[in-house]
C-alpha cells in the first residue's frame, strides 16, 4: 500500500542500512569493554601503584578498538577500579540525547580484591 | 584482536560523515508544504500505530522534495528528538562489620520535647501493643504547638523501627509500667513535707516475712531455677538465671531474666537469651546490660581448651578493676577466663585428686578476700580445698564427710572482729548440712533438721553466724548459730512451690532470693534476725569453742588437723 517508487525503495534500503550501521550496538560494545579489561587487569590483584596504569590501559584500549568499528559516533569512556575493603559504592548516571541513535553500556567486572567499572557512552554524530 | 566483526554490511560509501546524509538525495526541505509534512512525518517515525493515516504520515512521498527524514541537519528538529535516557546505577553493598566496644556514651537527646510528649501519650499504654504507636505518634503530633509537619506514614514507620526509638521506648516504657505499678501516688510531693508517714514501713518483729514473688508468665513458666545472684553495683537488681522449658522447644533454651527489686513491677527488668541451656555444655556466655541486646554479647567457644562438660558454677573473684572469671566444670576442669577475651581462658587446671581421679564439681566457692584457694563441692559427696597458682596448684585437701553429692557450697564471708573466713558450709542430697573449717578435714558440726535432699546453702553477708538453707520440700531454713545449732532458727515453707533450688542472700543482708524448680523467684525479707550485733562475732567464736569441743567426743578419731 506504500506509493512508493523504485527511488524510494533504494533510498529505503539505504536506510535502513545506515540505521544498522550507525545506531550503537551495546553487544558489540559490551564485548569491546570486557575484552579491554580482561587484557588490561585480568588475573592481578589489586595494587595501588599499578591501579593507575590499569585504568589507562582500560580507557585507550577500549576507545581504539571503537574507533575501530568506524561508526559515525562520539564515544565518552569512563574506567573506576575500586579495591575490595568492605566500603560500598553507589553511582548514578543519566544522559540527555537522542535516544533512537545514542547509547550507553556499563560492563561491571570484578575479581576477589577490585572491581572495575567501565561505562562507554556513544553520541551519534 | 579477536573482534567479532559484524558480517552485515560494509559501510556504504556514498554516505559519509557528513551529518545529513541525504542531503544530495533531498534538497533542504525549507518550503513551508515540507513543513507540514514534517510535523506528521515526525508522528510517523514513531513507529505509530495508526495505520488510518498510513497515506498522510508515511515518509516516503512520491514526490522525493519532500522526503523528510530522520537525519535532518536542522538543529530545532533535532533538539525535539533529544530525550533522557533510563539512568544507569552503580551498586556496591559495604561489608556490615560486626564490632563489640566496651565503652559506652549515652546519646544526645534528640527530640526532647518529642520525647517528653511521647511519654506522657504512653503512660496510656499497658504493656506495648505496636498498633497504639502510630496513633499515639499522631496525638504526640497534634498537640504540639506551632504547626507541626505531618509525619508521612513512611516516616512514621521509619521512626518506629529505628534503633533509638525502639530503645527509647523501652527505657520509658519501663519507667511509665513501675509508676504504674506502684501503690503510692505518682504525683506524690516529695519536697519533704511527709515524711514522717513513712517511717511506718518497716515490718517489725517478724523474722521472716514473704516480700514477693518474681515469676514472668513468658519467660519463667516450667523453667528451673538454676542460679541466682544480686547486683554488687544496683543492691536492688537481681539476675535469675533459667534452665530449659521443655514446653516450648523453640524458645531460647537458656535465658536470664534481671528483676529489680526495688520496684513492684511484675515483669523483669531485662532479658537475656542464650542458644544452650544456660549452666549447661560447657559454654561461658556474657551479656552486657548497656547493649540492649537480648542474644549474648560474647562467648567462650565449646573447645578442647575450655570446656566440655556442664559449667556448673561461675565466680568472679578479683576487685573491681582486676578480676578473672573462674569457671568450674562436671568433667574436673577449672578454668580462668578474662572478661575482655573469652576467645580462650587465661588459664585452666584439671582438678585431679591424688593424681588420679577428676573430681566432678558441682558447687565452688572462695573464702572473702581469697583469689587463690577455693573449695570445691563434688558429685561423689566429697569437699576439696583447690588453689589456682602456687606450688600445691590444684587439689590440696580432700574433706569427707557428706554420704551424697553436694549440691551448695559457701564460704564465710561476714567481716568482723573475729576472722572466720576458713569456715564453710556445704548442702547435699543426704539431706544434711554441714559446717567445716578449712583446717579440719572432717565436718565441724552436721545439721541434721531436713527431710529432703538439701540443694543450696549461703551464709549471710553481714551476720557471722546466720546461714540460709533450702531443700526439695520448698522450705526455707534460717539458722542462727548463736542461737541454736539443732533446729533452724526462722523457718518457712512456701505454699505452692515443689523444690527450692537457689538460695543467696541479698549484699545488704536483710532479703533472701529463692528460686525454685517451677521458674518463681521468691523474695523474702530477714527481719531483726538478719541484723548483727557487735557481740555476735565473740559469741560465734565461742559457739564455735564448743562445738569442736562437742565434737571432739567421742567423734571419729580420723580428724587430722590439716595445716592452714
Amino acid at each position: 500500500r506504500y506509493c512508493c517508487s523504485p527511488a524510494t525503495i533504494t533510498v529505503l534500503h539505504a536506510f535502513v542500512f545506515v540505521s544498522c550501521q550507525t545506531a550503537f550496538v551495546v553487544d558489540e560494545v559490551s564485548t569491546i569493554i570486557k575484552e579491554s579489561v580482561e587484557g588490561a587487569i585480568g588475573g592481578n590483584a589489586y595494587q595501588h601503584s599499578r591501579v593507575n596504569q590499569w585504568t589507562t590501559n582500560v580507557v585507550e584500549q577500549s576507545l581504539s578498538q571503537l574507533s575501530k568499528l568506524g561508526k559515525p559516533f562520539k564515544y565518552i569512556v569512563t574506567c573506576v577500579i575500586m579495591q575490595k575493603n568492605g566500603a560500598g559504592l553507589q553511582t548514578a548516571s543519566s544522559c540527555f540525547w537522542d535516544n533512537t541513535t545514542d547509547g550507553s553500556c556499563t560492563v561491571r567486572w570484578e575479581n576477589k580484591s577490585m572491581y572495575c567499572i567501565v561505562s562507554v557512552f556513544g553520541l551519534a554524530i | 584482536m579477536y573482534l567479532k566483526r559484524p558480517t552485515a554490511v560494509q559501510p556504504l560509501q556514498l554516505l559519509t560523515w557528513d551529518t545529513c546524509y541525504f542531503h544530495y538525495l533531498v534538497p533542504t526541505p525549507m518550503s513551508p508544504s515540507s513543513q507540514s509534512v514534517s510535523t506528521t512525518s515526525d508522528a510517523g517515525s514513531q513507529e505509530s500505530v495508526d495505520g488510518g493515516t498510513v497515506g498522510r504520515t508515511l515518509q516516503w512521498d512520491t514526490d522525493p522534495s519532500a522526503l523528510q527524514l530522520q537525519a535532518d541537519s536542522e538543529l530545532g528538529r533535532r533538539m525535539h528528538r533529544l530525550g533522557a535516557s533510563k539512568i544507569v546505577q552503580i551498586d556496591f553493598v559495604p561489608k556490615e562489620l560486626v564490632t563489640y566496644t566496651k565503652e559506652t556514651q549515652t546519646p544526645s537527646a534528640a527530640h526532647q520535647s518529642e520525647e517528653e510528649e511521647e511519654d506522657e501519650e504512653s503512660s496510656e499504654l499497658k504493656a506495648s501493643p505496636q498498633t497504639d504507636q502510630p496513633e499515639e505518634e499522631g496525638e504526640a503530633e497534634d498537640s504540639k504547638e506551632a504547626h507541626p509537619r505531618e509525619l508521612t506514614e513512611e516516616e512514621r514507620e521509619q521512626i518506629l523501627h529505628s534503633e533509638d526509638f525502639l530503645v527509647f521506648f523501652e527505657r520509658s516504657v519501663s519507667v511509665v509500667e513501675r509508676a504504674l505499678a506502684e501503690e503510692g501516688d505518682i504525683f506524690f510531693d516529695y519536697s519533704g513535707r511527709d515524711l514522717e508517714d513513712k517511717e511506718g514501713d518497716m515490718q517489725g518483729g517478724s523474722n521472716l516475712s514473704f516480700n514477693r514473688v518474681f515469676h514472668d508468665d513468658h519467660w519463667s513458666k516450667h523453667r528451673v531455677v538454676t542460679c541466682l545472684d544480686w547486683s554488687p553495683q544496683y543492691p536492688e537488681l537481681m539476675v535469675a538465671s533459667y534452665n530449659s522449658n521443655e514446653d516450648a522447644p523453640h524458645e531460647p533454651d537458656g535465658i536470664a531474666l534481671v528483676w529489680n527489686m526495688k520496684f513492684k513491677k511484675t515483669t523483669p527488668e531485662y532479658t537475656f537469651h542464650c542458644q544452650s541451656s544456660v549452666m549447661s555444655v560447657g559454654q561461658i556466655v556474657l551479656w552486657d546490660n548497656r547493649s540492649h541486646r537480648r542474644t549474648p554479647v560474647q562467648r567462650t567457644p565449646l573447645s578442647a581448651a575450655a570446656h566440655t562438660h556442664p559449667v556448673y558454677c561461675v565466680n568472679v573473684v578479683g576487685t573491681q578493676n582486676a578480676n578473672n572469671l573462674i569457671t568450674v566444670s562436671t568433667d574436673g576442669k577449672m578454668c580462668s577466663w578474662s572478661l575482655d577475651m573469652l576467645s580462650q581462658p587465661q588459664e585452666s587446671m584439671e582438678l585431679v585428686y591424688n593424681k588420679s581421679k577428676p573430681v566432678a564439681v558441682t558447687g565452688m566457692a572462695f573464702p572473702a578476700g581469697d583469689v587463690n584457694n577455693y573449695v570445691v563441692g563434688s558429685e561423689e559427696g566429697m569437699v576439696y580445698s583447690a588453689s589456682r597458682h602456687g606450688s600445691k596448684a590444684g587439689i590440696a585437701e580432700m574433706f569427707e564427710g557428706h554420704q551424697g553429692p553436694v549440691t551448695g557450697i559457701s564460704c564465710h564471708n561476714a567481716v568482723g572482729t573475729v576472722d572466720f573466713s576458713h569456715l564453710f558450709i556445704t548442702s547435699s542430697f543426704d539431706w544434711t548440712v554441714k559446717l567445716w573449717s578449712i583446717k579440719h578435714n572432717k565436718p565441724l558440726y552436721s545439721f541434721e533438721d531436713n527431710a529432703d535432699y538439701v540443694y543450696d546453702v549461703s551464709w549471710s553477708p553481714v551476720h557471722p553466724a546466720l546461714f540460709a538453707s533450702v531443700d526439695g520440700m520448698g522450705r526455707l531454713d534460717l539458722w542462727n548459730l548463736n542461737n541454736d545449732t539443732e533446729v533452724p532458727t526462722a523457718s518457712v515453707t512456701i505454699e505452692g512451690a515443689c523444690a527450692l533450688n537457689r538460695v543467696r542472700w541479698a549484699s545488704g543482708g536483710r532479703e533472701v532470693a529463692v528460686g525454685d524448680s517451677e521458674g518463681r523467684v521468691w523474695i523474702y525479707d530477714v527481719g531483726e534476725l538478719a541484723v548483727p550485733h557487735p557481740e555476735d562475732w565473740s559469741h560465734f567464736a565461742r559457739t564455735l569453742v564448743e562445738i569442736r569441743a562437742n565434737r571432739g567426743d567421742g567423734e571419729e578419731e580420723g580428724a587430722v588437723e590439716l595445716p592452714a
